[in-house]
């Protein structure tokens, strides 16, 4: 399967409103010393981290580590938290997320983003495709189509749903649900992909489908995803971060993270030792 | 029975426990709870009060439905003849027990008491529908069983639907066709009743049609009049054109009138030089015009076929045309019209306002004690009888913002008010908020059951909450949305004490919808057949004569129901399959 063929460029509707301008060379998500708390409970402690653009980042630790957390306050989807409090910056392009006056609206469709379990909307397979254009004001058809095939391609789903797009999306079964929201997370070319254990509800060979399919679609995009399974963060990530207790402990290169880790928490967790 | 003093054996449940006991012949003691204990003393006692309940109201509804249906087959005429030699005929309606009173035993013969004495003191008697209200002055006469002498079914006695009057019952003695009298004739008079109907429902047409028009434009005219009178005073040059302009069209419109209305006349003196000659079984005779005839059949010379097209007939007549007789006799098409108008109107105006409601209770209030409190107090809406909701209606509706409107918009009219009396609207607003709470309850929590991660995934994909709410939310919450509004539309369509008093009447003068601008007449009043079925059963003149109309009209309110809340049920199950999950 070539997927990497079928990688959608930029379809031609306008850019979103918020304005980009580029940060520091290589890196797409520049978190600073980031901390956040859930009413009085403290989530996330002084994190710092240089999310390398085009690369597949993959963030692992135990169970409450704050890994969900983090990855929702790229998009700012904590936003939907009453009680929410945070402290430093996130940095994309070299904006502030977290300054006065951004659209968060537009930062969002800037990021795509798969959840744990599958959230197709009850609407047609093609309806969820193209959701994010059409919250965009994107009306013509001949795009729409264009953008629902390449995304659909993208995802590794047009063959098996080519011939049933106007049929709802709740009849599929649940590896086709978690690829249509993948595609639909990449539906409006965003430039970062957010996924938070995209695995976790599919078998093995739906699970191994979206592996290659974030291989397919590295170096297009920057991809952080969340995953408690070391095998799947060593076979497709290139970097890799391991959080402990709301703490980023150790962050580097995949290779080294697995094979020569520098702490001895990071070292106990990968060989199964606790979490 | 042993006791058996070892707690160990007692709770000893496995069978080989038991085979082992059973071997060793001693007896056993199984273990049994206390009943209190069980409960289920309590359960078969609340199970067998539900039963029942259930039981009696599917018979309640069987013997409506029975009723209903078999009110329109036609009915034989018996003769019967008393022991003091009084003949009379009418249709047998029902049989009943009852305890004669001593000064009826004493009347009786000796025999005659005997065999009183021998059923404990019962005897039975049959309800004779006799007819002829005209001659009589009533429709219906109790006949004790036991002084009837003979029962006979002549096959020359008719049964005659009349336009006025009700069912007239004897023989037919003769025609008068053209003030000619002749033999009667069966054929002629098939033709000449055929004939007499059509001109009938000319005149009706002619009533309906030219002069309903014309009066209406009449009353454009006066109408004209006054506003000019209140716009300019009474001594304007204005007002003086107008009054010479209106007079000059309301005589050209009052010719017109006068037309038609010989026209009428013409047809109105034709229709008394046909005539049918009956006698009651008195011998006293009666000679109305044929055109009063609605229908008639020989009530004992009836094929199968025969009662079957009559009972057909009057099916197609109670469906499809108004009512006569004190709304006893012919049909209650305007209380359909009515009933269905105004459930429709109810729920497009509890639609918005229930889902609008639940959407800001549930989506954007922020959750804390005022929208509890809020939130109590619309359950609590629920609770509110709704008669009360029928002043409200009234006072507010009708007598606040139905006076103001009519100030504003129709002072012309005045003192007739337009808006500021019952009619379809306010009655559709008044049960509109009777039903809301039931819509708001069901719509917050269909938006609440609504999963978090497709609003998620929604805002993830840059939607606005508004656009989450309009694409997302509101569709997969739209089936449990219209589970309320079935809910809301099953109580508002039965619902008859608030509308009393908001709009509903005995008899409409015209359907809020008919051929004159704007055509949809919200201010009218209208007919219900909820409110149908009281009138005609406890409020009419003789309540007997009610009774047949009252199941045929339960039995269609019923079938209404249904059918509105069937066709809301299909359309919701509609939506559910689009949105039909799988699960993996
Ligand atoms: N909405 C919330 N309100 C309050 N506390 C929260 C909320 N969401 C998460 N937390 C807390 O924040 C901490 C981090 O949670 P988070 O969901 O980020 O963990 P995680 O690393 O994703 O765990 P998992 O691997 O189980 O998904 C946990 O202690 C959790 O209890
Ligand atoms: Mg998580």
């Amino acid at each position: 399967m070539n997927v990497a063929a079928s990688i959608p460029t930029r379809p031609e509707f306008e850019p979103p409103a918020y304005h980009v301008r580029e940060g520091r060379e290589g890196v797409a998500l520049d978190i600073r010393n980031f901390n956040l708390w859930y009413g009085k409970a403290q989530a996330l402690h002084g994190v710092s981290l240089g999310i390398q653009k085009g690369m597949v980042t993959a963030m692992i630790g135990p169970s409450g580590c704050g890994k969900s957390t983090l990855l929702r306050s790229l998009n700012r989807m904590n936003d939907l938290i009453d009680d929410l409090s945070i402290d430093g910056d996130i940095n994309v392009g070299g904006f502030n997320i977290y300054g006065s006056g951004v659209d968060v609206i537009a930062l969002r469709k800037r990021m795509g983003m798969v959840f744990q379990k599958p959230n197709p909307f009850a609407m047609s397979i093609y309806d969820n495709v193209i959701y994010p254009l059409r919250v965009d004001g994107v009306t013509k058809k001949s795009i729409l189509d264009e953008t629902c095939e390449r995304a659909l391609r993208s995802a590794a789903l047009w063959d098996e749903v080519k011939d049933r797009l106007k049929e709802s999306a709740l009849g599929m079964s649940g590896g086709q649900q978690q690829r249509l929201c993948i595609a639909r997370g990449i539906a409006s070319d965003p430039e970062v992909l957010l996924m938070d254990e995209p695995c976790s509800a599919l078998d093995p060979i739906a699970t191994a489908k979206i592996e290659e399919l974030i291989g397919a679609l590295k170096g297009h995009y920057t991809i952080v995803i969340v995953t408690h399974n070391m095998q799947q963060a060593a076979r497709v990530s290139d970097n890799t971060a391991f959080m402990y207790l709301g703490r980023l402990i150790e962050y580097g290169d995949t290779e080294t993270i697995f094979t020569r880790p520098k702490k001895a928490q990071t070292q106990s967790y990968i060989t199964g030792q606790f979490g | 029975m042993t006791d058996i003093s070892d707690p160990g054996i007692r709770n000893r449940t496995t069978p080989d426990g038991d085979n082992a006991e059973l071997t060793q012949g001693k007896k056993v003691r199984r273990y049994t709870a206390d009943l209190s204990a069980t409960g289920e003393p309590a359960l078969w006692a609340f199970g067998g009060a539900l039963a029942i309940g259930i039981l009696l109201i599917s018979s309640f509804l069987f013997m409506v439905f029975w009723n209903g249906i078999t009110t329109f087959w036609p009915k034989p005429v018996a003769v019967v003849t008393l022991e003091d030699g009084t003949v009379l005929a009418g249709e047998p309606t029902r049989n009943e027990r009852f305890r004669p009173g001593t000064a009826i035993l004493n009347a009786m013969s000796e025999e005659q008491r005997a065999e009183v004495e021998a059923n404990g003191g019962y005897a039975t008697r049959t309800l004779y529908k006799t007819a002829n209200f005209d001659l009589y002055g009533d429709d219906f006469r109790w006949i004790p069983d036991y002084t009837v002498t003979q029962t006979s079914y002549p096959p020359d006695f008719y049964t005659f639907e009349r336009q006025e009057w009700g069912v007239f019952i004897g023989r037919v003695t003769g025609l008068v066709i053209d003030d000619q009298p002749m033999a009667y004739d069966p054929q002629v008079m098939r033709r000449e009743q055929r004939e007499a109907r059509q001109r009938f429902n000319e005149i009706r047409r002619l009533e309906r049609g030219p002069i309903g028009r014309i009066n209406h434009r009449l009353e454009q005219e006066r109408l004209a009049i006054r506003r000019a009178q209140l716009r300019h005073g009474a001594d304007s040059a204005e007002y003086e054109a107008a009054v010479a302009e209106g007079n000059a069209r309301i005589q050209e419109l009052q010719a017109r009138f006068g037309e038609i209305q010989s026209q009428v006349a013409a047809i109105r003196a034709l229709d008394q030089r046909n005539r049918v000659q009956l006698e009651e079984i008195g011998g006293r005779s009666i000679e109305p015009p044929l055109s009063q005839i609605v229908r008639y059949y020989a009530a004992n010379d009836l094929s199968l076929l025969d009662k079957a097209g009559i009972y057909f007939s009057r099916w197609g007549e109670f469906l499809s045309s108004e009512p006569r007789e004190a709304n006893t006799q012919g049909g209650v098409l305007p209380a359909i019209f009515g009933t269905v108008a105004m459930t429709m109107l109810m729920v497009v105006f509890v639609a918005p306002f229930g889902v609008i409601t639940a959407l800001y209770l549930r989506e954007y209030a922020k959750q804390g004690r005022l929208v509890s409190i809020v939130r109590i107090s619309v359950n609590n809406l629920a609770g509110v009888p709704s008669i009360v909701y029928g002043v409200f209606g009234l006072g507010f509706f009708a007598y606040t913002m139905g006076v103001t409107i009519d100030q504003l918009f129709y002072p012309e009219r005045l003192p007739t008010p337009t808006f500021g009396t019952g009619g379809i609207l306010w009655a559709s607003l008044t049960l509109a908020l009777l039903t809301v709470p039931v819509v708001i309850v069901a719509s917050e929590e269909a938006l609440a059951a609504v999963p978090r991660s497709m609003r998620e995934g929604s805002l993830a994909c840059g939607a606005s909450k508004w656009q989450t709410i309009r694409y997302v939310v509101l569709p997969k919450a739209l089936p449990g949305i219209m589970t309320g509004l079935i809910l809301a539309m099953a109580r508002g369509a039965g619902e008859v004490a608030p509308l009393m008093l908001v709009g509903v009447v005995k008899l409409a003068p015209a359907l809020p919808v008919d051929g004159f601008w704007p055509f949809i007449h919200l201010e009218r009043s209208f007919m219900h057949l909820g409110f149908h079925i009281f009138d005609v059963g406890f409020q009419s003149r003789n309540s007997e004569a009610g009774k047949p109309m009252v199941f045929v009209t339960t039995l269609l309110l019923l079938g209404l129901i249904v059918a509105m809340n069937s066709t809301a049920i299909i359309i919701r199950n509609r939506l559910k399959r689009k949105y039909a999950s799988s699960h993996f």
